[in-house]
C-alpha cells in the first residue's frame, strides 16, 4: 500500500535556525509523537521506537532514520525505514526550506510511504488517518519548539 | 431424501453420526492437542516483503530470548539439501525456507525452535532479516509480459509456466463464426481459501534411538505424504509413520506439504525430541494452499432457437510464486475439461496458460475436483448470458442443451464419458420444489413496482472420483484406493481405509457400506483410517473420491469376505457350496426354507470351526482402480432479492436437487449439502483473497476474510433424484462437492437476472453489497445520461 503526503509549514524562526534544528537528530527525534525511546546512532542517523495502535496492531515499531541534509542548505530529504509485528513502513520525505525575508521560515514537504504486512490490511482510510497524525503531529512540534528556543 | 425403493439392510439409513459423540464432548484428539516429552514448537518467521532479496539474516537477538533453541534458515536446510522440494505433481520445486530471494508477502524464511510457543513466537519477531526490495508482480496479465522475471532459479526465464488445451480449435472457431447468436464474457473466479476452522499443524518426532520418524500432521493423504518424505529425504518409508489424527476441516488445503512440516522434522532431526508446529490463522490464509484464481473468457455460439453450436474457453492461471497447483500429474487444469457442463456441444475447444505472480501458491482442490467448480461456474454463467442474449428463459435454454438420459454413456467433445443423469429430471424436480412459474409472475410484479429479484439457475455436473489409473497420478503414484476388513469371531470388526476424513463421516459412512454387503451391525464396525502404520496404501480424501473409489474398494473387499464366508456357511451347514445362496442378508440353502445362517455365525466358525484345509479367519484387503470416474449432478435454483439503494442481497429461498447416485447416508449427504452451500454461499457474497498493487496481501484475518455464521446463511432447501453410476460397486457418485462447485452460478445468476431491467449483465464475484450498490449507480447513471 503506498500513501502520498504534502503540506506546508510557517516556523516563526530564521532559516538558519530552522535548518540547524532539523539537521540534528535528537532535535527531530524529539518531535516525533508517542516515542518510547531514541538512540542516535551519528549525527545523521538515529533509531527510535515508537508506540503503535492501529486497528488490531498495537505494539512498538522500531525505525531507522537517515537524515539527508542537501547542499546549499535548501533542503532535508529523509528516510525512515522500520516496523514491528511482520509489518514494514518505508518512508521517504523531504522539505524545500525557504526563508520568507520576514523572520519565519516555510517547509513545503512531501512524503511517500509503503507499508507491508498485517498493518496494510487494515486499510487506507484507517493508515491515512494515523500517518497524517503522525506527520501533523511531528511538524507541529517542530514548529512548537524551534519558535520556543527562540 | 429417498435412495432405492428396495429396503436396505444399512445403505440408505440415515444413521447417526458415529464419531460425533466424542466431537460434540470435546474428546476429539486433533494435532494440538497431543503433548509429547520434551516437545519442543516451532515459529516461523515471514517476510513483509513480496519480492526481495535476502542480504542477511540474524538470528542473534532471537537466540537470547530465554528458551530459545535454535533459529533454522534457509541456509541450514540447504546443507541437508532440503532448501527447496517438489511441489504436488512434480513439476516445479519450492522453496522451504527463502534461499536467495522471497518471491510473495508472509513467505517463510526462518524458524525459531523454542521450549514454549510463546517464546517461540517471541523470538520469531526479533529474528533480522535485511531485504532489498524487488517490484513486485501481482497481476498474471503484467506477468505474461516478462517484464520483470520472478523465477531466476528456472531454466526457462519466462514468467510462463504452461499451455494447456483440449478439443478442437479450428472447427469450434468455425463453428462460432458461425453462430446465429454469439456471446463472449471475461468471467473471474477470484482467488479464495478453504480457511478450514482448524489450521494445519504438525508435530515431527525423530525418535534417535530406532532412527523412526513419526509425523503428526494435518494430513488428507497420509500414505502419499509418507512416500513423499521419504523420497525428498532419503529416509527409507519403513522409517516414517505419518499420524493423521482428528483433522477440524480439509476442503484440499491439507493435501501439500507445507515449509512447516518440514522445518519441524529438520529441528526434531537436529535437536532429537520431537517438535510441534501450529499455524496461526494469518499464515494459514497467507502461506497455504488458496484455491480458483482463474481468469476465464467464455464465448457460446448458438443458433437462433437456442441450440448451442460451439464453445470457447481460453484461461489466465494465477499460480503465485511456484507452481504448487494440486492437480494430478497428466492433467496440470485438474478435469477443467468438464466446462461443457450438462450440455451437448458439438464443437467445444478449451486452452489455458499459467504464470508465476508475487502470491502465494496453490491451486488447491478447494472441495472440488481439480478445477470442476471454476469449469461449472463458467458454463453455468455463459448459459446465463446466452439466454440472456437470445431472450429466451434460462430453464427453456437448459432443456433444449441438455445430454439426453437416453445419450449415457456419453462422451463430450472434450473428452470425458459421463456415466449417468436425467438432468431433465432432476431440473423438473427443482422447478416444481421451489414453484418457478409462480416466481416468474411474482417477479413480474416486483419489476412493475421497481423491485430488484431474481431468479438464478445452476444446473451442473461434476466429473470427480479420480481416479482410473491409465489416467491418473499424483508424482506417479497411481489414484487407486485401498480396504482392509477384519471381521472378529463375535461379528464385529475393523474397517480400515486408505483415505483420511476430516468431517465427511466416513466413520458411519464406511460401516453402513460393509454392514450391507455382510449382513452385519454398522454399529459394531468399527472404521479406522490415517495411521500409515495400520491402513493400507491409499491416495487419501479429497475431489470427491473418497466414496468413488475407497467406497468401491470398501464394497469389493466385503464381497471377498462374502465369498469365503459362503465356503464356511456350506461347511456348518453341511451342504454343497453351490446350494448356498446370499438372501436377505443370510446365507440359506436353496430350497431348505428356515435353514440359514447369519455372518455373525460365520464369523464364529471362520475362528472356531474352520473349513478344513483352507485359511482360518475372515479378512480381506482390496484395491480398487476404477473403470471410469463418476459424474453426479444437480439443478440449483436461488431466489434474491437485491436492495436498490443499499446493494445488499438477501437469499430469499435456495432448492437443490442433487443427484449423487446410490445415497450411503441421507443425513449425511444433507448435511454435506448444507456445508457446501454455505461456502458457495460465502465465495458469492463474501471471500476474496486479494493483493493490493504492492503485492500486500489483504484478507489475513477473519475480520477481512468473512466466514457465514448463521445470522448470514440462508435456509436450504434439499432433494434429490438417483441414477446410480453403473459402473460403481454401490453405484454411488460423491456429493461432498457438489454444493460448492453447483451454487456460486446460482447465486450469481439470481443476482444478475435481478439487476437485469438495469442492463447489467455480469459482475464478477464475490457480489459484496458495495460492489453491487455501485453497478447500480453507475448504471443508472448510464440510463438517465442516454434518456
Amino acid at each position: 500500500m503506498n500513501l502520498h503526503y504534502s503540506g506546508q509549514e510557517i516556523v516563526p524562526a530564521p532559516k538558519a535556525k530552522v535548518w540547524a534544528f532539523i539537521s540534528d537528530p535528537a532535535s527531530v527525534a524529539s518531535c516525533m509523537p508517542d516515542v518510547i525511546e531514541t538512540t542516535v546512532v551519528d549525527a545523521t542517523h538515529f533509531e527510535t521506537k515508537v508506540k503503535i495502535a492501529v486497528g488490531p496492531v498495537r505494539g512498538s515499531f522500531t525505525f531507522k532514520v537517515a537524515l539527508d541534509p542537501q547542499p546549499g542548505g535548501d533542503r532535508m530529504n529523509m528516510t525512515i525505514s522500520g516496523g514491528g509485528f511482520g509489518s514494514v513502513v518505508d518512508l521517504t520525505a523531504g522539505a524545500d526550506i525557504k526563508d520568507n525575508g520576514d523572520g519565519s521560515t516555510t517547509l513545503d514537504w512531501t512524503g511517500d510511504a509503503s507499508m507491508r504486512g498485517p498493518v496494510a490490511t487494515i486499510g487506507g482510510r484507517v493508515l491515512d488517518a494515523q500517518a497524517q497524525r503522525v506527520i501533523s503531529t511531528t511538524f507541529a512540534n517542530v514548529k512548537a519548539r524551534v519558535g520556543a528556543t527562540g | 431424501m429417498t435412495t432405492t425403493d428396495k429396503p436396505r439392510h444399512a445403505i440408505g439409513l440415515s444413521m447417526k453420526r458415529k464419531e460425533d459423540p466424542r466431537f460434540i464432548r470435546g474428546r476429539g484428539r486433533y494435532v494440538d492437542d497431543i503433548v509429547l516429552p520434551n516437545m519442543l514448537h516451532l515459529a516461523l518467521v515471514h517476510s513483509p516483503y513480496p519480492h526481495a532479496r535476502i542480504k542477511n539474516i540474524d538470528s542473534t537477538a532471537a537466540l537470547a530470548v530465554p528458551g530459545v533453541k535454535a533459529v533454522l534458515t534457509g541456509k541450514d536446510l540447504e546443507a541437508a539439501g532440503l532448501a527447496w522440494i517438489p511441489t504436488f505433481h512434480g513439476y516445479d520445486k519450492q522453496m522451504v525456507l527463502a534461499v536467495g530471494k522471497v518471491l510473495y508477502q508472509y513467505q517463510e524464511v526462518a524458524g525459531v525452535v523454542a521450549e514454549t510457543r510463546e517464546a517461540a513466537h517471541d523470538g520469531a519477531e526479533l529474528v533480522e532479516v535485511d531485504y532489498e526490495p524487488l517490484d513486485p508482480v501481482v497481476d498474471p496479465f503484467e506477468a505474461r509480459k516478462d517484464t520483470i522475471i520472478l523465477r531466476d532459479d528456472r531454466e526457462n526465464k519466462t514468467n510462463h509456466i504452461y499451455h494447456w488445451e483440449v478439443g478442437a480449435r479450428e472447427e469450434t472457431d468455425k463453428a462460432l463464426a458461425a453462430s446465429d447468436v454469439h456471446i463472449k464474457e471475461r468471467i473471474y473466479f477470484q482467488r479464495c481459501h478453504p480457511a478450514p476452522l482448524e489450521p494445519c499443524g504438525g508435530i515431527a518426532d525423530m525418535n534417535p534411538a530406532t532412527g523412526r520418524l513419526t509425523i503428526y500432521m494435518t494430513s488428507q493423504a497420509p500414505h502419499a505424504h509418507r512416500t513423499v518424505v521419504s523420497l525428498v529425504t532419503g529416509i527409507p518409508e519403513d522409517k516414517i509413520h505419518i499420524i493423521s489424527p482428528d483433522i477440524g476441516g480439509g476442503f484440499g488445503n491439507k493435501v501439500p506439504v507445507y515449509p512447516g512440516y518440514v522445518v519441524a522434522a529438520v529441528a526434531s532431526v537436529v535437536l532429537k525430541v520431537p517438535v510441534k508446529w501450529i499455524e496461526t490463522r494469518t499464515e494459514n490464509l497467507t502461506t497455504t494452499g488458496f484455491a480458483r484464481d482463474y481468469h476465464m473468457d467464455v464465448e457460446i455460439g448458438a443458433d437462433k432457437d437456442g441450440k448451442v453450436t460451439a464453445l470457447k474457453v481460453g484461461t489466465v492461471a494465477d499460480h503465485g510464486a511456484f507452481d504448487a497447483a494440486a492437480d494430478p500429474t497428466k492433467y496440470p487444469a485438474g478435469l477443467f475439461g468438464i466446462v461443457t457442463g450438462s450440455y451437448d456441444f458439438p464443437h467445444a475447444f478449451t486452452e489455458l496458460d499459467a504464470y508465476f505472480t508475487n502470491k502465494a501458491p496453490g491451486g488447491v482442490a478447494y472441495r472440488c475436483s481439480f478445477r470442476v467448480t471454476e469449469a461449472s461456474y463458467a458454463i453455468e454463467r455463459g448459459m446465463d448470458l446466452l439466454a440472456g442474449r437470445l431472450g429466451m428463459d434460462a430453464v427453456e435454454l437448459r432443456r433444449r442443451n441438455f445430454v439426453g438420459k437416453d445419450q449415457f454413456p456419453y462422451r463430450s467433445q472434450l473428452g470425458f464419458v459421463y456415466d449417468s443423469g436425467d438432468y431433465h429430471a432432476t431440473l423438473d424436480k427443482a422447478l416444481e420444489a421451489i414453484g418457478y412459474d409462480t416466481l416468474r409472475k411474482e417477479q413480474a410484479e416486483c419489476r412493475a413496482r421497481g423491485e430488484l429479484m431474481g431468479i438464478g439457475i445452476s444446473t451442473f455436473t461434476e466429473v470427480v472420483g479420480a481416479g482410473p489409473s491409465k489416467h491418473f497420478d499424483i508424482m506417479g503414484i497411481k489414484m487407486f484406493d485401498s480396504a482392509e476388513i477384519r471381521i472378529h469371531p463375535t461379528g464385529s470388526g475393523i474397517v480400515r481405509a486408505g483415505t483420511r476424513h476430516q468431517g465427511q463421516g466416513h466413520e458411519t459412512t464406511w460401516a453402513q457400506i460393509v454392514a450391507e454387503e455382510l449382513g452385519l451391525d454398522p454399529q459394531n464396525l468399527i472404521v479406522e483410517e490415517g495411521d500409515t502404520d495400520t491402513a493400507p496404501y491409499g491416495l487419501g480424501t479429497y475431489a470427491s473420491r473418497s466414496t468413488p473409489v475407497a467406497g468401491g474398494a470398501l464394497a469389493l473387499a466385503s464381497r471377498k469376505i462374502r465369498e469365503k464366508a459362503r465356503k464356511i456357511a456350506a461347511h456348518v451347514l453341511e451342504v454343497a457350496e453351490d446350494d448356498v445362496e446370499w438372501e436377505n442378508y443370510a446365507f440359506t440353502v436353496k430350497g431348505v426354507p428356515g435353514k440359514t445362517i447369519t455372518m455373525k455365525e460365520v464369523a464364529f466358525a471362520a475362528y472356531t470351526n474352520p473349513v478344513p484345509g483352507t485359511e482360518p479367519g475372515l479378512e480381506a484387503t482390496f484395491y480398487y482402480d476404477p473403470p471410469n470416474m463418476t459424474f453426479p449432478n444437480g439443478a440449483y435454483i436461488a431466489v434474491v432479492s437485491v436492495d436498490p439503494e443499499t446493494g445488499e442481497t438477501k437469499v430469499k429461498r435456495f432448492v437443490a436437487v442433487d443427484d449423487c447416485g446410490v445415497v450411503i447416508n441421507p443425513m449425511i449427504v444433507e448435511g454435506q449439502i448444507h456445508g457446501g452451500l454455505t461456502e458457495g454461499y460465502a465465495i458469492a457474497f463474501m471471500q476474496e483473497i486479494r493483493y493490493d498493487e504492492g503485492g500486500n496481501h489483504m484478507n489475513t484475518n477473519f475480520t477481512e476474510y468473512l466466514v457465514p455464521t448463521a445470522v448470514e446463511t440462508p435456509v436450504w432447501e434439499t432433494g434429490s433424484t438417483v441414477t446410480p453410476s453403473p459402473h460403481h460397486p454401490i453405484g454411488a457418485k460423491g456429493v461432498g462437492e457438489s454444493p460448492n462447485v453447483g451454487s456460486p452460478a446460482a447465486f450469481v445468476n439470481a443476482v444478475m437476472d435481478a439487476l437485469s431491467p438495469l442492463g447489467i449483465t455480469h459482475l464478477d464475484m464475490p457480489l459484496t453489497r458495495e460492489k453491487v450498490w455501485r453497478a447500480i449507480r453507475d448504471a443508472k447513471a448510464a440510463k438517465a445520461a442516454t434518456a
